[in-house]
């Protein structure tokens, strides 16, 4: 009998991360009457992306910059496609957001007339070490209610509404029922849908937070929320092995990349989109063409930089990613002398450096009532970065507020209902009590990384996919949901990590049905189609979109139109 | 192994169910072993090499050592919490045995040993 604990709440927050803190601030800040309760999968404190820190805010309108001029450089580093009204609401509060921050106490380096000291046209500069755990005790403060170690296995429904989620407690095992007036999604993107580029214990030395499975994607797929974006998947560029933020070299030390032979080959071979300064996916793209060529390794070239400067890189890592450091230490590297290696991850779905996620409304609705997404859940606006999940907080929190002022009574969903969810939470328990050959999650884990790795554009093809491999990865992938039925979990840890492939094959069914749909090649290396090589403005210059039917399972993809409101050649900054 | 527990160093943080390391860990990778009192990395293949753990540790118990595959274990790095908190100072030891410090500003907010879990009933003990 599985112990059940029910909670009360006006506003619940999926996930007490970048978003979900801000987001509990400014309802409280904003409408003090609502309780806001927020569902934590780890300890608020220290949990998701920003456990480890962060060195700089990589969305900022430094000075002379504005909405729009913003708005045309995300359009222009994504390829001409984006949502412009989600980009330019987020920009609009970007500064709002981090004088917030600044005055809970985070360090920003500013000159001596009081400004921030830029690191690149749209980055400041911060010693951000301790940024979650100050963003965690703002939304104590503030009075949210926060549950840690709860993992949510989904969201509740009747009819089109969203009325609460139900998880339950890695800690004393119970099940959490949470009714609610709004439900904000804010869990974060997802990392482990492909082989990482380590192995042993390093498997989890990705860059984005291996912690981060997709659950709040796999949640809204499973409830029929209108999804976008998918295909545009995020390949980063890398240090090598320690999987470490390149801009921290690329921006802070002026560092162009190089081959093996010494070339520049942003500059030879794309100086006419930018060169080092090319959009995004190009400057992952362009080391990937120099390897498979054969002129790697690929390098960023930091010969000769000052060993101040030296000391003002080691420092900035380590306020971010310590292990980069170690690496170098540990491998008597001096990256004064030695250019510093850099290689691409595995594929991410994270709609905060891409636009993978939720569709939503300016006021960051989800297409389910009662349902708001922001951060690297939501779609539609790239670029995001931390700054942009704070300002995508403040908008759905102001929109619950005002929203649930018009709402009269609460909805609640059935017994019945909770009852099947609680089955299938606990699952993986009943069935390591009764099997005696049942799936371990990693077996699962391996299985659907295979299929991702090497027939929807892994790594090892070089990013690269056509119709055909889509077609057996669908085929491939099918399999997976019936053998979730023969998931096992011998404790609590175990099935949350049980939980934490199921949603990812969720995810992953919905990107491949997405790849396969868009049939150009708009973002090389995200999402490069051997058999459709162009970008073609003329057919897809439009948001592919997907809903999974609730009842039949069902994936059904459809098209959004693209609106400018920006003026100007979206294909330049 | 990326992150360790020196059980010599680690006391458990006295009667504390949940240390704090165990806490900070967002992948839920640390537990305590409450027969001998210690807390250990249970799952090294799933850490990320975040650190949280290391800073919060009050007897600087824990290391962060290279995973093997990347190069030497001999070279270290390790933070220390200024008593003010307003900065970290981080010690580094390259392969030669050569010492480096960097010192950064920070705010590291207070941590407890020991903290309720919502709704359960196990006990909470704060004593030193």
């Amino acid at each position: 009998m599985i112990e059940r604990q029910t909670i009360e709440t006006d506003i619940l927050i999926i996930g007490g991360g970048t978003a979900g803190c801000m987001a509990a601030v400014e309802v409280k800040e904003k409408f003090p009457q609502y309780k806001v309760t927020i569902l934590e999968k780890a300890h608020i404190d220290r949990s998701g992306c920003l456990a480890g820190g962060m060195n700089a805010i990589n969305a900022y309108l430094n000075k002379g910059e504005t909405p729009e001029s913003f708005v045309r450089y995300v359009r222009s580093d994504s390829c001409g496609l984006i949502r412009e009204d989600l980009v330019k609401s987020m920009s609009e509060l970007f500064e709002y957001c981090v004088k917030k921050v600044e005055k809970w106490g985070l360090p920003i380096l500013s000159d001596e007339n009081g400004d921030y000291v830029p690191r690149g046209r749209w980055n400041i500069k911060i010693n951000g070490e301790s940024l979650k755990p100050i963003l965690a005790k703002a939304a104590r403060s503030a009075g949210a209610k926060v549950y840690n170690w709860i993992t949510v296995t989904n969201l509740l429904t009747e009819g089109e509404r969203v009325t609460g989620a139900v998880g339950f407690s890695l800690r004393n095992g119970k099940l959490y029922v949470v009714n609610a007036k709004a439900v904000l999604i804010a869990t974060g993107g997802a990392a482990g849908l492909y082989r990482p580029n380590n192995a042993g214990d390093a498997s989890h030395k990705t860059w984005y937070s291996p912690y981060n499975t997709g659950a709040g994607y796999a949640m809204g797929i499973r409830a029929g929320a209108e999804m976008t974006s998918y295909e545009m998947r995020y390949v980063a560029l890398r240090t090598k092995d320690a999987i470490a933020p390149t801009g921290t070299i690329a921006l802070g030390a002026g560092a162009p990349q190089v081959n093996a032979k010494g070339e520049r080959f942003m500059v030879s071979r794309y100086a006419d989109i930018g060169g080092d300064g090319a959009p995004t996916p190009y400057r992952a793209h362009g080391p990937i063409q120099e390897i498979k060529a054969g002129r790697g390794p690929v390098y960023l070239d930091t010969r000769g930089i000052s060993a101040e400067k030296v000391t003002d890189l080691k420092k900035a890592y380590l306020d971010m990613y310590p292990s980069q450091v170690l690496y170098w230490l540990a491998n008597d590297i001096d990256p004064g002398a030695e250019p510093v290696e850099v290689q691409t991850t595995e594929p991410y779905i994270v709609g905060g450096h891409c636009q993978s996620g939720y569709w939503v409304d300016v006021d960051r609705r989800t297409t389910l009532k009662g349902l708001y997404a922001a951060g690297d859940v939501a779609g539609g606006a790239p670029f995001k970065f931390v700054s942009g999940c704070w300002a995508e907080g403040v908008l759905a929190a102001r929109a619950m507020g005002s929203d649930i002022e018009r709402m009269e009574e609460k909805v609640l969903v059935s017994e019945e209902r909770i009852a099947a969810e609680e089955r299938r939470a606990f699952g993986p328990f009943e069935n390591h009590a009764k099997m005696k050959h049942g799936i371990k999650s990693s077996e699962l884990e391996s299985r659907l990384q295979k299929i991702m790795e090497q027939y929807a554009g892994g790594a090892s093809t070089y990013y690269e996919m056509n119709e055909e491999m889509l077609a057996i990865a669908r085929k491939k992938l099918a399999d997976l949901p019936q053998e979730v039925s023969g998931l096992v979990a011998e404790d609590l840890h175990q099935l949350m990590k049980a939980h934490e492939v199921i949603d990812r094959i969720d995810v992953a069914q919905v990107l491949v049905e997405h790849m396969a749909y868009r049939k150009e090649t708009r973002w090389p290396t995200y999402h490069t189609r051997t058999d459709y090589p162009e970008r073609d403005d003329v057919n897809w210059l439009k948001f592919v979109n997907s809903v999974r039917d609730p009842q039949s399972g069902k994936i059904v993809l459809m098209t959004r139109p693209y609106e400018q409101l920006v003026p100007g050649d979206r294909y330049k900054p | 192994m990326p992150v360790w527990i020196d059980p010599d160093k680690c006391n458990g943080c006295h009667s504390s169910r949940q240390p704090p390391c165990l806490r900070m860990c967002p992948g839920d990778l640390i537990v305590k072993d409450h027969s001998v009192n210690k807390a250990y990395l249970k799952y090294p293949e799933d850490c990320w090499d975040c650190l949280p753990c290391i800073k919060v540790c009050p007897e600087e118990a824990i290391e962060f050592h290279l995973s093997y595959q990347f190069g030497s274990r001999e070279a270290t790095l390790a933070p220390h919490i200024h008593k003010d908190r307003d900065f970290i100072t981080w010690d580094a030891v390259d392969v030669r045995g050569k010492k480096e410090t960097f010192t950064i500003r920070t705010k590291v907010m207070k941590i407890a040993l020991d903290e309720q879990v919502e709704d359960s009933e196990q006990g909470l003990d704060f004593s030193i």
